[in-house]
């Protein structure tokens, strides 16, 4: 079938149009801005060369101690998060996919409920569970004998807080593509393996993981890249603290911009975090690619 | 394969036991949002004691000093014009690349998935400052156009479309059908359920997202519902349990019921839409 091609441009142009407008010109423009000196108010201060890069990768300067700072807190939640979220997801799918069907949906709907839940109000809610003073946990501990911890102003409970609240809010999309990809196993198989006398574990190990391998190295991925862009949660339950132990990657760059008014520098910090994360992906997704 | 009884009543306890638990940030959500201040910030219970609607009155009331049902409205607009572009602009474009004769076509498919790997961080401040250049921020047009560069959507219509049989179309081309009768009667009703499936996921990411539309709005009445309640949990106003549930509450429940009333619909469809 061919239809001509002004009719297929055209059809094509909507989205070509806000792809460039809202994608590749803020892209470019990032890269230009990260090699000049750039205020919001006064604009362009002239072309620096490498020097935006020099300042945030050098130690002891306040550019580089800042961007350090961000990105060491921003890889220990990527190191402390990504085995949780995906093993606990895949846990809870395989759970759910062995409740009798007519009760199977809802049990799915429970547990991928939160995803509907924007993090400011997971944060709202798990600050109020969490926070020293006043705070429901507390209240139960302390209820218990047990005694009140000072959830947000201590390290590592302050990461622990921000990693269930992570874990509460995001495992069940996880849940959900890996209950898809448990529905598509051949169900023959397991016969097979059981009639050939293969245990609970050994199904998992020789049948179901290599159907959901895919699935797998591809929610590795994304979890990687969310727990990349952490914010939210840090922003809101630990504002960064202790300390700013909690002050991810994206808070420093947004404060680049809003405290130093330095969008220069902002740049230079996003355009390194954007290619640190590309470079993490591409590596995760070679190794597993390789071997196959 | 048939499991026992007493297998499958194990498997129903530990999941309902868990659904509990996972269930237990909303109801805490709920029930706190009964509370007066005194009983919220020391009880150990669930249940309040004494039930209250005093922190509902205070984020509705006329003196309210958090105008939640302001940031509702501007959600709303902001989710429904926005899901119509990113659904419009998508379909299109998938057709497009999926059936037409578009020049190029296959460096375009080239360039759209390369640009999934772009992460969101790198475009956000300048596109802020482009907005800004444009006396654009405050006003609802950075928080609907950015999101109608979804990539992600035009690939998901796109993979759904290579597999859907070119005949009808054909049949409807040869009957002398135009083409945007064939997009109106033959295309779109075919790809309905992934096109459900982009508008939920599409209207849950803009209703729920937050480091945009906190970047793009500083007055308080231009504010989604989701930075609205971000405004509460900051600093000085982190004071109320009670009424901040309350304000939480209302924020989150239209994305519940969307949620739960689409999820059959939603879950299937994500399964069929999957990932390759």
């Amino acid at each position: 079938m061919r239809i001509s091609r002004t009719w297929s441009t055209v059809l094509f142009l909507p989205f070509l149009i806000c792809f460039l407008l809202f994608l590749v010109i803020p892209l470019a423009f990032g890269i230009y801005i990260s090699f000049h000196q750039w205020s919001i108010f006064a604009g362009n201060g002239g072309f620096v060369g490498f020097d935006n890069y020099i300042s945030i990768l050098t130690p002891g300067t306040v550019f580089g101690d800042a961007f350090y700072n961000g990105l060491k807190n921003t890889l220990i939640f990527v190191a402390i998060s990504v085995i949780p979220l995906v093993l606990i997801s895949l846990a809870l799918a395989l759970l759910v996919n062995s409740i009798p069907k007519k009760f199977k949906v809802f049990y799915r709907t429970v547990f991928f409920i939160s995803y509907a839940v924007s993090v400011t109000a997971v944060s709202a809610i798990f600050k109020w569970l969490f926070t020293g003073n006043g705070g429901y946990v507390n209240n139960v501990l302390n209820n218990f004998g047990i005694g009140s911890f000072n959830w947000l102003n201590d390290q590592p409970l302050a990461w622990i807080a921000i990693l269930i609240a992570t874990v509460w809010w995001t495992i069940g999309f996880n849940m959900i593509l890996f209950i898809n990809a448990l529905d598509e196993v051949d169900e023959n198989l397991y016969e097979a393996a059981s009639l050939d006398g293969a245990g609970a574990w050994q199904q998992f190990r020789h049948i179901t993981f290599p159907s959901i391998k895919g699935v797998f190295v591809f929610l590795t991925i994304i979890t990687v890249i969310a727990s990349f862009n952490l914010y939210g949660q840090t922003l809101l339950i630990t504002a960064g603290g202790p300390g700013q132990s909690t002050q991810s990657l994206i808070m420093v760059i947004q404060q680049m911009v809003f405290s130093q008014n330095n969008l220069g520098i902002a740049s230079a910090m996003a355009m390194a975090m954007g290619t640190v994360m590309v470079a993490i992906v591409a590596a995760q997704y070679f190794y597993s690619f390789r071997k196959q | 394969m048939k499991k026992s009884k007493s297998k499958n009543f194990l498997i129903l306890l530990l999941a309902t036991l868990l659904a509990l638990l996972f269930l237990l940030p909303l109801i805490f959500m709920v029930l706190t949002s009964f509370k007066a201040l005194g009983e919220a910030m020391s009880t150990s219970s669930l249940l309040p004691k004494t039930w209250t609607l005093e922190n509902y009155k205070s984020i509705f009331g006329i003196t309210a000093d958090v105008p939640v049902l302001r940031w509702l409205l501007n959600t709303a607009i902001v989710t429904a014009i926005g899901t119509l572009l990113v659904v419009f602009v998508d379909v299109l474009a998938a057709y497009s690349i999926a059936r037409l004769n578009l020049p190029g076509k296959r460096f375009f498919f080239v360039v759209v998935v390369a640009a999934l790997t772009v992460p969101t961080i790198v475009t956000l401040f300048p596109m802020f400052y482009l907005f800004r250049q444009f006396n654009l921020i405050d006003t609802y047009a950075p928080l609907i156009l950015v999101y109608s560069a979804n990539t992600m959507g035009v690939f998901l219509i796109y993979s759904f479309l290579r597999g859907f049989p070119k005949d009808l179309e054909e049949a409807a081309i040869i009957d002398g059908a135009l083409l945007w009768q064939v997009l109106r009667f033959v295309i779109f009703p075919a790809i309905r359920p992934v096109v459900a499936t982009l508008s939920v996921l599409t209207f849950l990411t803009i209703y729920n997202d937050f480091l945009w539309p906190s970047v793009v709005t500083s007055a308080d009445e231009m504010k989604t519902v989701t930075v609205g309640v971000a405004n509460l949990v900051q600093g000085s106003n982190f004071v109320n349990p009670g009424r901040m549930m309350a304000a939480t509450v209302v924020a989150t429940l239209p994305a519940l019921i969307l949620f739960v009333a689409a999820n059959r619909y939603f879950v299937r469809s994500v399964i069929s839409s999957g990932i390759k």
